[in-house]
Formats: structure tokens, sequence, C-alpha cells
């Protein structure tokens, strides 16, 4: 249920996106977005991956804590 | 002179320019294609022989392809006529052409000896056939295409696809075989070392030898073949089409540019000499230097073949008037001059990170690392 | 005059060869910017694992390149070998971006792939990441320049006719350049790659979840690919929309088969969601019809209509009357360039001139054509509305399922609970099919859409093939068929066979080379030797 939830507030945002930008560019200019967009998607794919890093080496330092707490 | 007309000059040249450039840097890999059997006996001298162009095949095989390009933006009724014409064989040249990537890419991702041997055929056939078609073509321009336009410039070909391969095209074909053979064994010669450079060495020479033969019997054939002269047409510079011109065949009339600027003997005196050159630089172990010989010949060689041609670009035999010239098949003013500044921009700075990957990639191959590496051809 | 066998012939290679490579070509604009995602990755932050992450995936992205790159090749001829006149035709302005493609793009793509492959020992890490970027944008930018050529079949602006060289002329460079259509088809068409790729990384890595392998690499890989994915698919729906609206300006006849618009109808118009068109009786079997929607989608607006196909047929009947004189002028004065008579009619009918043409299929002398062969050409005006339709809509739903998708995936990522889910797992391998696909469909709806013009409303289909024999095309045909068989049957093999076989990084051992079973027993492998 949760993730339906989320799921479906994340494709209203994602729809929403969608017709701002069709709403703002009937004839826009694209080449310039393409720039911009090819940018901000590498960018942010990479940020993406890093921060699974981040996510594994938090999630290995409380089980780490977890089990020193056990002792 | 008016700018359209110097246009459609200096288009002519940069035509020369681009075939070669394409002689040179995809001939030189066909070459290697072509005696890759010969001189690798075992697989890895195979595989050492295609990393030498392993990292620089693909970014010569552009040249080809900016070939169709331009002749297409700045030619469009030759491409057009041209390629339409000689359907059969330039399927011929694309199908053996397109094997080519294919084979460099796939042939050492597989351990069975099988599959690299026939990989190895087919590194030949798309070394060996494409650079004969590429010289009969040219040599077909000389004795004459049979197309001809109707009103609406629509062309129609009426030979058959076997008489493209005519005795004096076959001997083009040869000529073009054994200088790309020629400096594909001199490529090799730089890049590897021990036995495989020793049957490279070989390989240029005999290439070589068999090339200044051609040359020189070519030559005669040329200068007593019914060439083309234009008589009557709206001149140059001048917006037109090929319906509107008179063209008669004379003997020995490939030869009048020659005749009437005598400065131009030099460029078949630069093939010969480039020939000699890189077959002696290739016996002496000189292999930069061969090769630098080895494109001064192809640009002998090419500028020959453009200058006896002069002002035709596809001579039509059935119906000569009808004769595509650089006057009546470029672009228009405008075209030209986009292109001519995008050319101005792009070619230096493509022969600068040219030079700078081969910069990088410089050095003789190592044996060892390729039979290790993973990214290795 | 031309056998319509052969120009159908001609029409078929064509679209086989085309649609062949563009099965390589989306992988490959979209790959190259991952690869370069995952490699900015390695240099920023040093980790070797986004090393082999990226060499891994760009092994796999050189197998599907070398076949981008040889079908390419015979794509730059075929217009000269099989579309002759179409080529002198629009030659001195649709050859120039083929040309700036091969200057600007092939090129650097090319020479620095070869860097990227044997220069990772040679280069400096950062020197190799600027390499990485130098490929990706030269591959996007070649597909920037093939674009801005179709564009100008879609939407010829920027040039004019002139008779005396009896061809289409260059006018205006900047205007070819910059026209809306190639804009929207640009952006459409790379994003479309970025998702391809996207889409494809996902459906690997979640393959390599599920058989619990290389779980380091597939996780990462999964993550950024559906980073990149779900932004990339946002960015597709909107330059699709942007697209129609475009071409609904441009190209009515595509629009109106696109959405099975029969009868011009009043604002606002609804949409089929569903129906059966046939061409025949112009009309849609099974209708499923949404209210509002299709004004609010084409024209931005409630209160917009577009015209049907009874308003466009009646459209072209008359500019087909009207360019009958065209024609014949323009023969006048292709004997003599200076005839002021045949000029000044050609003057007046000139903007119908492709019109004439359209009729001359059926009457070679034109102003013989009969009121029975006007209709029939006006009838031609209309694409195949059935293929459009269902072509179209294909490709929406994909794209809508692609969307979904990601977000789903990016859910379960940022919760770090995607190796789990295996029914989603399970799915995402079954989705990497669906980009090539919706490519695919997107190619037909905007080449066949674009029917019966090989450049809209200037040049017929008919005309502007070569005047091949039969027997020549049915040789090529098989060639091709043959030669593009035998590629893609080693293609998958090898594609399939690394897939499996997966990166070295000593988590897959299991499964290594079982790819070499299938070899013959007896073929002595040079391992051995």
């Amino acid at each position: 249920m949760k993730t339906f939830i989320q799921f479906s507030i994340f494709m209203l945002i994602a729809g929403l996106a969608i017709v701002l930008a069709i709403i703002l560019g009937d004839r826009g200019a694209w080449y310039f977005a393409w720039l911009v967009g090819t940018v901000m998607i590498v960018l942010i794919a990479a940020v993406g991956g890093a921060l699974l890093d981040a996510q594994d080496e938090r999630a290995a330092a409380l089980a780490l804590e977890r089990k020193d707490g056990k002792h | 002179m008016d700018i359209y007309a110097s246009l459609q000059v200096v288009w002519w040249l940069l035509l020369g320019v681009l075939l070669i450039g394409l002689a040179v840097m995809v001939g030189m890999d066909m070459g290697v294609g072509a005696i890759l059997r010969y001189i690798g006996r075992t697989d890895l001298e195979r595989r050492v022989a295609l990393n030498v162009i392993g990292p620089h095949w693909d970014g010569n095989q552009v040249w080809f392809i900016l070939g169709g390009g331009a002749i297409f933006a700045a030619f469009p009724l030759i491409y057009a006529t041209a390629f339409s014409g000689f359907y059969v064989v330039m399927l011929l040249l694309l199908w053996t052409m397109i094997i080519r990537p294919v084979g460099f890419e796939y042939r050492s991702k597989m351990p069975s000896a099988g599959w690299r041997s026939a990989w190895d055929w087919a590194l030949f056939v798309s070394g060996f056939v494409p650079m004969v078609v590429f010289g009969a073509a040219i040599g077909n321009l000389f004795q004459g295409v049979p197309f001809h336009f109707d009103w609406t410039l629509t062309s129609f070909y009426t030979g058959s696809f076997l008489a493209l391969l005519n005795p004096f095209a076959i001997l083009c074909g040869v000529l073009s075989a054994c200088m790309s053979a020629a400096m594909g064994g001199v490529t090799v010669m730089g890049g590897a070392e021990g036995a495989i450079a020793e049957r490279s060495r070989k390989v240029a020479r005999l290439g070589w030898a068999l090339a200044i033969v051609l040359f020189a019997v070519g030559g005669f054939w040329v200068a007593h073949m019914q060439g083309y002269v234009l008589n009557q047409f709206p001149g140059a510079g001048v917006a037109q089409t090929p319906l509107q011109q008179v063209v008669t065949r004379a003997d020995g009339a490939w030869l009048s540019n020659f005749h009437a600027h005598n400065v131009l003997w030099l460029l078949p005196a630069a093939g010969f000499l480039g020939m000699l050159g890189s077959l002696f630089s290739a016996s002496s172990e000189r292999p930069l230097l061969a090769w630098w010989m080895g494109a001064v010949a192809w640009i002998g060689v090419i500028g020959t073949v453009g200058c006896a041609l002069f002002p035709f670009l596809l001579p039509s035999v059935s119906n000569p008037s009808q004769s595509l010239t650089l006057w009546n098949s470029g672009s228009s003013q405008l075209t030209l001059a986009w292109m001519l500044g995008f050319t101005l921009v792009f070619v230096p700075l493509v022969v600068w990170y040219t030079s700078w990957a081969f910069y990088v990639m410089r050095g003789k191959v190592d044996p060892d690392q390729v039979a290790t590496d993973e990214h290795a051809y | 005059m031309h056998d319509i066998t052969v120009v159908d012939l001609s029409r078929l290679q064509f679209a086989a060869t085309a649609l062949y490579h563009f099965l390589f070509v989306p992988l490959t604009l979209g790959m190259t910017f991952m690869l370069a995602a995952m490699e900015t990755v390695y240099v920023v932050t040093g980790k070797v694992i986004y090393k082999q992450i990226t060499q891994f995936w760009g092994k796999l992205f050189l197998i599907n390149f070398a076949l981008g790159v040889a079908t390419g090749l015979t794509m730059e001829f075929q217009f000269g070998t099989n579309w002759s006149f179409y080529s002198s035709f629009v030659g001195d302005i649709f050859g120039a971006p083929l040309a700036i493609e091969g200057l600007m793009a092939f090129f650097l793509e090319s020479t620095f792939v070869g860097l990227m492959v044997f220069g990772w020992h040679r280069l400096k890490p950062g020197q190799h990441l600027a390499v990485t970027y130098l490929v990706a944008l030269g591959s996007n930018l070649s597909a920037l320049w093939i674009l801005v050529a179709n564009a100008f079949m879609q939407d010829p602006v920027g040039a004019h006719f002139n008779p005396t060289t009896m061809r289409m002329e260059l006018n205006d460079f900047a205007a070819l350049i910059f026209s809306s259509d190639a804009q929207a088809k640009f952006v459409h068409t790379s994003i479309a790659g970025y998702v391809t790729a996207a889409i494809f990384v996902a459906g690997v890595s979640a393959w390599y979840m599920l058989k619990n392998r290389h779980m380091e690499l597939a996780r990462r890989s999964f993550r950024m690919s559906v980073l990149f994915g779900v932004l990339s698919t946002a960015g597709v729906i909107t330059l699709g929309d942007a697209l129609g609206f475009v071409g609904a300006e441009a190209q009515p006849t595509k629009l109106a088969a696109m959405e099975g618009l029969w009868k011009t109808e009043s604002a606002p118009m609804p949409f089929n969601l569903m129906a059966f068109p046939s061409q025949e009786n112009q009309t849609n079997y099974g209708e499923v019809k949404v209210p509002y929607v299709l004004s609010i989608l084409v024209t931005h607006s409630l209160t917009g209509t577009v015209p049907g196909v009874d308003v466009l047929e009646q459209r072209a009947e008359e500019r087909i009357r009207g360019g009958i004189p065209a024609v014949s002028s323009l023969k006048m004065l292709s004997a003599d360039p200076k005839d002021p008579v045949a000029m000044n009619q050609f003057t007046t009918h000139q903007k119908d001139l492709g019109y004439g043409f359209l009729v001359k299929r059926y009457a070679d002398d034109v102003t013989t054509a009969t009121d029975e062969q006007i209709a029939q050409a006006a009838k031609d005006s209309i694409p195949h509305v059935a293929t459009m339709f269902w072509s179209f809509r294909v490709m929406v739903l994909l794209g809508l399922g692609m969307l979904a998708f990601f977000v789903l995936g990016l859910i379960y990522t940022l919760r770090n609970t995607v190796q789990y889910k295996r029914t989603f797992l399970k799915f995402a391998v079954w989705m990497i099919p669906a980009p090539f696909l919706a490519c695919e469909a997107g190619w037909l709806v905007a080449e066949i859409g674009r029917q019966p013009w090989t450049v809209y409303g200037l040049l017929p289909t008919w005309m502007s093939a070569s005047t091949h024999s039969v027997g020549y095309m049915v040789f090529s045909l098989i060639g091709f068929v043959a030669v593009y068989t035998v590629f893609i049957v080693i293609e998958m093999y090898l594609m399939v066979r690394a897939i499996r076989k997966g990166p070295d990084d000593g988590n897959g051992a299991a499964e290594l080379d079982v790819g070499d079973l299938s070899l013959p027993a007896s073929r002595k492998t040079l391992a051995e030797a």
C-alpha cells in the first residue's frame, strides 16, 4: 500500500512536470533544452550512484553499531 | 572569375583532397585486411597486425562516409547518377565494406580457431574487394558510362553491370588494390616487430613494384583512348543543367590538359616518385618515411586522374552531350559557400585530434599485452 | 517512366535497412552518455567498482556499436543508389547536413571511440573521461544532423525551387537547422535513445540480481539507469507532444491519419482511444472515444480543430489542378530555360508543382489527366491510416509503460530493496524489448506518415526512386536480407554470451563461458593451442 501511494505521488509529479513543460514550450528552444537536460540527466544519474555508496556505508555503520551494542 | 565559378573549382579541389584522404587512410586499413592472412601466420601475429590499426580504423573509415556525404552535398547530380548507375558494384562495395567493422569487433571475441579463421577471410574480402571496386569505378570514368537524362533530369543507366568490369577498369582496380596492400604493409611495419614486420616489408615492396608497372601501363592506355571535349556549354559559374551542352569524343583528348599546362606533368611524376620512394624506404626499414611517400604516390595518382578528366566528372558514353562536368553538377553557390565554411573550420580540427589520437597510441604493439588485454581486438 | 514495383521494392529496402539500422542507433545514443555518467563517478570518487562498471557496459556497447557503424555505412549511400532523382532534386539542401554530420560528428565519435577502447592504459583518468564525453557528444551530434536532414523531408523550410537548374536550392541555412520540426525531433529521438539505454542497463542488471551475481555492479547500475531513465522518459513524452504540435501544422495529413480522423470535427474534438480504420470506406469501426482530448493534445486549446481526411483530400485535388500547368510549363523550361511565356506560367503555379507531380504518376502528360486520375492522386495524398493509427498508439503506450516502470524502480532502488523484489526484477528483464519496439514504431509513424511524399508537398515518393529493373531490386533486397540476418544472429549471440559471462570481478565464476558449450567439440580452441 505504501508503495502504491508513493508510486501514485511520483507518477503525479512526473505527469505535472510533463504538462508544465508542454505548456511552457509549444515551440520551445529545444536544442538548448537538450543541452541543459542532458547535463542534468547525466549528473543526477551519477549522483544517484554515489548516493547508493553512501547508503551502503551508513547501513554498514548501523549494523556495526547494533552488533557492538549487543556485546 | 566570379564567386560561383571559384567555389566550383574549390570544391573540385576539395573533392580531390577527400578522395586522397579516403585512399590513404581507408586504403591502408583495407590493405592490412587484405594481407592479414599472409603477414600473420599465427593467431597472435594476426591480432598484433589488427591492433596496429585497431585504435584508428574507425576514425579512418569516416573518410569514406564523408566521401559519400560531401559528394552528395557538393555534387548532388554526381552522387545521384554515379551511385545508381554503378548499382551492383556499389552494393558489392558496400556489402564487403560493412563486414569490416563487424570483423574487427567480433573476431577476437571468441576463442574458436574456426571462428577467427572465418573472420580473417572476411577481413581479406572486405579489404581487397572495395579497393578493386574503387579503382575500377575511376577506370570507368575514363571510358564513359552509359547513362542519359529525361526532361525532369531523372537518370537512366542503360549498361549491364558486367560492362563495368572491363579490362581497363580491372587494371585500375588492381592498381588501387596494390597501392593499398603496399600501404597496409608499410603501416604494419611501423607498428609491429619481428617476422610479421619482415613479411609486411615484402608485401610493401612487391605492391609498389607492381603499382609502378600498372600506373605506367595505365598512362599509355589513357593516352590512346578516346577522351571527351566540351565544345559548347552555358559557361563556368552559370546555373545550368546537363541538357544544355555539346560534347564530342576525340582520340587522346584526356591528355589535352597536360599538353596545355606542362606543369601538370608533375602529378604523374609525383605518383612514380612516391611509389619508388616508398619502395626504397620500406627496403631500408624506414616505415614512417615509406608511409609518407606512399601518401605522395596517392596524391600523384589521384591528381593525375582529376586533371586528365577536368572539367568532366562523369562522362556519358551513350549520350556524350549529357556528360556531367563540375560546371553542371555542383550545388548552388549558397550551399557550396556554407559547406566551405564548415570544411575550413572542421577539417583542421579533425586533423588535429586525429594526430593526437595517433600520438597517444604511438609505438609498437606489444604481443604480450594483446594476448592478455580483453579490450584488444 | 518509373516502374511502380521498383518504387515499392525500393521503399521496402529503405524501410528494412533503416529500421534495422535504428535497432542499434538508440542504444548508442544513450549508452555513451550512461558510460559518461558511470565514468564520472569513477573519476570523482576514485572507487574502482565504477571503473569495472564502465568497462563492462562499454564492452556490451561496442558489440552493439559495430553493427550501428556497419549499417550506417550503407544508409549514407542508399539515397544515391536507390533514390537517385530524390538525391539530385534536393541534394543541394539535403546533402549538406549529411556531409556536416561526417565532418563534425562521425570523426569525433569514431576517432575517440578508438581511444575509449584502447586508451585505458595510456590516458590519465580525467583525459579518458573527456574522451568518453566526446564520443557521447559525437554520436548525438550525428543524430542531430541526420534529423536536420530528415526534418527537411517532413517540413521543407529554407529552400526554393530553381527552374533553371530544375531542383530545390537552399536559401536560408539557419531556417533549415533551426526548423521547429528539426528541434523537436532531434531531442525526441536523442532522448528516446537515453530511455533505450536505461531500460537495457536496468534489465541486464535485474537479471544479475535475480541470479544473485555481480550484486555490487548490478545494484549500482540499476540505480543509475533508473534515474537516467525516469528523467529521459519524461523528456521523451514532452517532446513527443511538441512534435505532434509542430507536425499538426506542417503535415495535416500525417496527423489526420495518426488519429483516424476521416471527417473534420468541430471543437472540442474527441480522441479515438481505439478504432479499426478502413482506408477503402474511409471510416473507423469499433471506435472508443474520449471527449475533448484531441483538441487539447494537438492544438493545446479547447477551441482548436484540425482538418480531417475529407477536407484534406479536397484541398489536395485543388492543388493538383493548380499543379498541372506548373508541370507542363516546367517541361518547356527544361528545353529552353529562357522561354518567357513558360516562365510566367511557371511562376504563377509553382507553389503546386509537387501536386502536379502527384498526378503525373497516372498521366505522363499531365495536361491530359482525367477527373478520375486527379481524384485518385488526391486519394493518394492520405497515408495509410490503420498503420499510422496503431503504430502511434503502440509507441505511446510503450512510452507510458516505461515511465511507470521507471517510477516504480526508482522507489525500490531509493529504498535499497530492489534486489528482493523478484517479480519486479523478472518484469524488468522482459522490459528490454520495449524501447526498441517503441523506437521502430516511432520511425514508422514519422516516415509512413510522410507518404506519398519524400519531401512533403514537393516531391512524391514514386518519382524519387532510381530507375532500376525489378531484377536488380530483388538481387539487392536478397543480399541485404542475407547479410543483415547473419549479422544480427552473430550480434545477439555475442551479446547474450557477454552478458552471461558478466564482468571479470570474480563474483560470477559459476556460469563462466556457457556460450562455449554450443561450439562443435571437435574444434580446437586457441586456449588449448
